[in-house]
């Protein structure tokens, strides 16, 4: 078989580099781009809903979210991104062959695919992030209606993007479609450049 | 418009992709007729003035098939619920 190990890099290579840009002397926004994370897709099987539960439970502890949220236990997370859909997600030693452990883990009860490549991931934080989510993002992010465990699958810029909201710093989560990452970082930018950004050496 | 996905919220329509009428059904094609029903239920559709029932799909949310009751005259929704496990 062939091995494309040599082959890792983020999309974003190329297009980015560690620094700060837009406004000077401010910084508005931060922006680490997270390449450690594994994901795996899991869709219950038809009737399989309440043994998928009992069994996320035992083999990672996880209660599985019944809604647009996140629960975490440990290095791994689930969250609901439709009825009877979650995506996993691991970062650490949970990561290597993340898809592969947790089919034989659930497989019975749920298809499991690997999207550990699929997805383009951003964490942001700082004093202006809620401005430049706001110019984007068609979901009502205020405190009272979005809080630290929420994820929301929406559109912004047109990019499909599922944003996770970690704590209450606020520190949000965004996950765009990889091919997709130039034109999501092109939007990223140009919103975040009024109150100037760094971007974090990942 | 905004629809109340019963998965994500509230959303702007822009999220969703409409399909159309929620309630016709595939006629079976063994019966007799089923030329004229095929006809029928592939190119037919009433124009209701009032409430309708649709099936729209949050292909920019939970990827759920919803069937959404409108009033076609001012577009007010009165009830949202999953297609899936539905009667459809
Ligand atoms: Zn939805």
């Amino acid at each position: 078989m062939v091995s494309f190990a040599g082959l890792e890099r983020s999309t974003l290579d190329g297009l980015v580099r560690p620094g700060h840009y837009g406004r000077a002397g401010a910084t508005g926004l931060l922006i680490e781009e997270r390449r450690d994370l594994a994901f795996a897709s899991v869709t219950a099987k038809r009737g399989k809903r309440f043994a998928l539960v009992n069994a996320v439970n035992t083999a990672f502890g996880v209660a599985l979210p019944d809604g647009p949220r996140r629960a975490t236990r440990g290095s791994v997370t689930f969250a609901g991104t439709g009825p009877d859909q979650w995506i996993a997600s691991a970062d650490g030693s949970e990561a290597a062959g993340f898809a592969n452990k947790v089919r034989a883990r659930i497989g019975p009860f749920a298809a499991v695919s690997d999207q550990s490549d699929a997805r383009l991931v951003l964490r942001l934080s700082g004093p202006r992030v809620c401005d430049v989510l706001a110019k984007g993002v068609p979901v009502d992010l205020h405190a009272q209606a979005f809080k630290p465990g929420d994820i929301a699958c929406t559109v912004v810029s047109y990019i499909n993007t599922q944003i996770d909201m970690l704590d209450d710093a606020p520190t949000y989560q965004l996950a765009a479609p990889r091919s997709m990452a130039g034109s999501f970082w092109s939007w990223l930018t140009a919103s975040a450049a009024e109150f100037g950004y760094d971007v974090i050496a990942p | 418009m905004r629809i109340p996905c019963p998965y994500c919220g509230p959303r702007g329509n822009d999220e969703f992709i409409y399909l159309g009428d929620a309630t016709v059904r595939r006629p079976d094609p063994q019966a007799l007729g089923a030329s004229d029903a095929f006809y029928e239920y592939v190119y037919l559709r009433d124009n209701p003035s009032g409430l309708h029932q649709e099936l729209w799909y949050h292909g920019g949310g939970c990827r759920s098939w919803l069937v959404v009751t409108r009033n076609t005259r001012t577009h007010e929704i009165s009830d949202v619920t999953f297609a899936a496990g539905g009667k459809l």
